[in-house]
């Protein structure tokens, strides 16, 4: 077992265990994106920054590791300042502001970030692909957290989604980008499920 | 809401949303022990039947045979059903009338619908449709352990070595299951698949078999073979734990690997590293499905797989267990809760004095000790005259049971049938009264998943127009013949049977909570994810082998029927396909297909796509082909989701020969395209 400090609250976690898990385990809260429990950490938003007593800059903690006597600040305010910019730059690539059940609204909401204030290129709006009887694609609204691919490759095991594009082209694309229904898809979900944005979702979900 | 899918047994849960009284979606539990925040598209996606247009809203009762039913009130309905029954027993007793529970029902559906028969009644004519899929594995593991359940739970396949995969698809079946497995293999278990044909798990394992249909006790065999040979055996474990090796041991010398290969069309090499593979594992599982039971002699098989567990001391600890894949939501429940012809809840016998004394004082009415029929038995009584009347709660036998012929005959031949669906069915056609019942997103109760885990189930929506609950139209019927069912809900049934079924003992709604209870369950609520930790459930504590050799299927193809057919599921549809085909799965895929290998398929000039005729010695069906590798050569491949294929028409009367479960997974065929007359001596290669 592993002991740290969150916030002044002492919890002992497994070995191995993140500063996310401790963090979770002392009842503070975290903001993050590109994390979902049942994927392995994969730390590529950067929204989840926290101090570490001794570190020179915030780290991730859904990737950083405890160790033993580890003193944690979950509001940290570089940790803080980093992430509602993160929020913000993805917030303005969008064409329309997220959907308020979704999980992208709720950290911007809770991070204090409002209208972007960064101007400049958003993603065009697109029909939605509705090709498959149930899945939907909003490619428009895709911010490239890599959950939907890590979904397939690692709850579901059928490796059906790739994350295609580069920077402001980066997005997700099921098999050759020949929809859901052509590709290699089982139809699980998983995806959908994981979607911090509507990126992809239920067909009867649409607006 | 949360609660437990109705599809498969696999048993997700799932949290249900619902916008003007429809489901809008479905999504995973993240604490859904066995599914961990996964699902497949039917528990996610395939919900609209609930509000389809097809759905039952009303009772329904057929003036005359043959002609179109009318609408009637409920009233009316039980009336008739009460008039009917009550003359078919005074004239021809209570063992002229059978019923069968569901085992897409709850516990509480098949324990209400199992005392009904035997209390308000009076018979042990109650049977449900693990009949024809788990019963052999049920007999087996109660023969070879002591409980009818799996031995471990599904988090044992993330922390064994290796795993023996035979006769099934999860990928497809179980789809949950199957991406744990795909993920096990994915961390380094390595996995062995077993199966006629290339599954999709095959290409995620080490090493896959492709033994011919119903030549699965040689594998078995074959794999004990080398395990023994190879000083894989666990003696201190066979000596303390078990009886009977020695019988075993004395049958192993035939089973050469070079032999089995002769038996099963395997090389022998891949006996031999199968059996290393599950040796060399610390710890191992063996996971079955409808491949290994709906045989001839699928209990033995289901027995010679306890043998090779048992032999290795493989069992009764994380990592290492027996985990058949039981097919339907509820059908180890249906079964725990005594809805057969030969047991009270829990596999207690009827023949048991003092158990049958207990539900004696418990119903206040004298109970029979004589067995009743199980499902074939009921057809075959109807049709000899034996049998007046049947209530089907639950179950398509039209569609679903085999011999198709045999099973419509023994319908039209009852003088009374009444079924409760939430369609009209191929077997609604021969119904007197059809009565509107609810589906799993709109009742309350418990589902028994494949780990023996009790779960809860909560209505997310109300039953459309008239129809009712399964349990509350069972009670009115029930209180309609002169026994009252005294409970209000769901819930005081299950105190009912936690009080009467000591491995239940423990079971109470508040208890089972969000991750339910994996029976047994003590009195105190401790309940066991792993069973025979310390001692079997037999006599003595110890578990018995089984010395059963191979024996030859009950069909084998020959010059009229040269191929192989074999029955089974795909992913997008379940079962009779009454709830799938009436929602977005049929655009994803919208017909039965025979899969044929290309070497056939050459042969007897047919292509991808061409509708063929297939026949079998009892029945013939016509359907397109799909010419595909995933089948071996002299094997054909179909599924029956679809009613106008009516594939069960080809299955005969073979069946397992200690449970009558039948033989789905062996019936020789000639396929040919159609307009091609059958000769009597085909010119094959």
């Amino acid at each position: 077992m592993t002991r740290v400090a969150v916030d002044g609250i002492d919890v002992e976690v497994a070995d191995g265990a993140t500063v996310l898990d401790a963090a979770r385990a002392a009842g503070r809260w975290v903001p993050t994106l590109c994390f979902d429990e049942r994927q392995a950490p994969f730390g590529a938003c950067r929204v989840c920054l926290v101090g570490v007593e001794g570190a020179p800059a915030p780290l991730p903690a859904c990737t950083t590791p405890c160790r033993d006597g580890m003193t944690i600040a979950t509001e940290d305010p570089a940790g803080r300042r980093v992430a509602a910019a993160v929020v913000e730059l993805v917030l303005s690539e969008l064409p329309e502001p997220p959907a308020a059940h979704t999980e992208l609204a709720q950290v911007a909401d809770a991070l204090g970030v409002g209208e972007p204030r960064w101007p400049g290129a958003t993603h065009a709006p697109q029909p939605a692909d509705t090709r498959h009887p149930y899945l939907a694609f909003r490619h428009e609204l895709c911010i490239s957290c890599g959950r939907c691919v890590r979904a397939c490759d690692e709850l579901q095991g059928t490796f059906a989604l790739t994350a295609t594009g580069r920077g402001f082209g980066a997005n997700v694309a099921a098999g050759l980008d020949e929809g859901f229904r052509a590709s290699a898809c089982v139809s699980c979900g998983a995806c959908a499920d994981t979607c911090p944005t509507d990126a992809i979702t239920e067909v009867s979900l649409l607006p | 809401m949360t609660t437990t899918c109705g599809y498969c047994g696999v048993g997700c849960r799932l949290e249900t949303h619902v916008r003007d009284g429809r489901i809008a979606s479905i999504t995973p539990a993240m604490d859904g022990p066995a599914n961990e925040g996964h699902t497949c598209l039917k528990g996610r996606f395939a919900h609209q039947f609930s509000r389809n247009r097809e759905r039952l809203t009303t009772p329904l009762i057929r003036d005359a045979r043959g002609a179109d039913p009318r609408p009637a009130t409920w009233d009316e309905a039980i009336e008739r059903i009460v008039a009917e029954l009550t003359r078919i027993r005074s004239a021809h007793g209570p063992d002229a009338i059978a019923g069968l529970a569901s085992s897409r029902a709850t516990n509480e559906d098949c324990y209400a619908m199992a005392r009904l028969m035997r209390a308000a009644i009076g018979t042990n004519n109650i049977d449900n449709c693990s009949r024809v899929c788990h019963s052999p594995t049920s007999f087996a593991l109660r023969k070879a352990l002591g409980l009818s359940g799996a031995t471990g739970s599904f988090s044992d396949f993330d922390h064994a070595d290796a795993t023996i995969l035979i006769g099934a698809n999860p990928t497809e079946g179980h789809p949950v299951v199957g991406a744990r497995i795909k993920q096990a293999t994915l961390r380094g278990m390595k996995l062995v698949t077993i199966d006629p044909r290339r599954i999709e798990l095959a290409d995620y394992g080490v090493l896959h078999l492709a033994p011919r249909p119903g030549s699965n006790a040689a594998v078995m065999l074959g794999i004990a073979h080398v395990l023994e040979r190879d000083g894989f055996v666990n003696q201190a474990f066979v000596d303390e734990r078990t009886e009977g090796f020695e019988a075993l041991h004395a049958l192993l010398p035939s089973y050469t690997p070079e032999a089995v290969s002769e038996i099963a069309g395997v090389p022998a090499e891949g006996i031999e590293e199968a059996a290393r593979i599950y040796g060399e594992a610390a710890d191992a599982c063996i996971s079955w499905g409808l491949g290994v039971t709906e045989h001839k002699y699928g209990s033995e098989v289901a027995q010679l797989i306890c043998d090779v567990a048992l032999m290795t001391g493989k069992i009764g600890r994380p990592g290492s267990a027996l985990l058949p894949l039981r097919g339907q939501n509820n059908v180890q429940g249906s079964s725990d809760m005594g809805a057969l012809p030969d047991t009270y809840t829990a596999y207690r016998s009827v023949e048991d004095e003092e158990v049958a004394r207990s539900f004696e004082a418990a119903w206040g009415v004298p109970l029979s000790r004589r067995k009743g029929y199980t499902i074939p038995q009921m057809f075959d009584a109807a049709v000899a005259g034996d049998l007046k009347a049947m209530y089907i709660f639950g179950e398509d036998v039209a569609q679903t049971d085999p011999d198709t012929a045999h099973v419509v005959h023994a319908l039209e031949s009852l003088d009374f049938l009444v079924c409760q669906d939430i369609f009209e069915t191929e077997t609604t056609r021969y119904a007197d009264v059809i009565l509107p019942a609810s589906s799993f997103l709109e009742k309350e109760g418990t589902f028994t998943n494949a780990e023996r885990r009790v779960q809860l189930v909560a209505p997310a929506i109300e039953p459309p127009g008239e129809a009712r609950t399964d349990f509350e139209i069972i009670k009115v019927v029930s209180r309609a013949l002169g026994h009252e069912l005294p409970w209000a809900t769901p819930s005081d049934a299950m105190d009912e049977i936690a009080a009467l079924t000591p491995d239940w003992a423990g079971i109470s709604y508040e208890r089972l909570g969000r991750r339910g209870l994996q029976w047994p369950v003590a009195p105190d609520g401790t309940d066991a994810p792993i069973l025979y930790a310390e001692s079997f459930e037999l006599p003595g504590g110890r578990a018995h082998f089984a010395a059963l050799p191979y024996k030859a299927p009950g069909d084998a193809a020959d010059d009229e029927f040269p191929l192989i057919l074999v029955t089974g599921r795909r992913l997008q549809h379940y079962n009779a396909g009454t709830m799938t085909r009436r929602t977005g799965n049929v655009e994803l895929m919208d017909a039965d297909v025979l899969e044929i290998h290309p070497d056939d398929a050459a042969r007897l000039w047919i292509s991808d796509g061409d509708r063929i005729s297939v026949r079998s010695r009892v029945g013939r069906i016509e359907l397109p082909a799909q010419v595909t590798e995933r089948i071996e050569p002299g094997h054909v491949f179909t599924t029956f989701h679809f009613p106008a294929t009516r594939t069960n028409l080809l299955v005969g009367a073979s069946a397992d020969v200690n449970t009558s479960c039948p033989e789905y997974k062996v019936v020789a065929v000639d396929v040919r395209p159609i307009g091609e007359q059958p000769a009597k001596v085909p010119a094959l290669a």
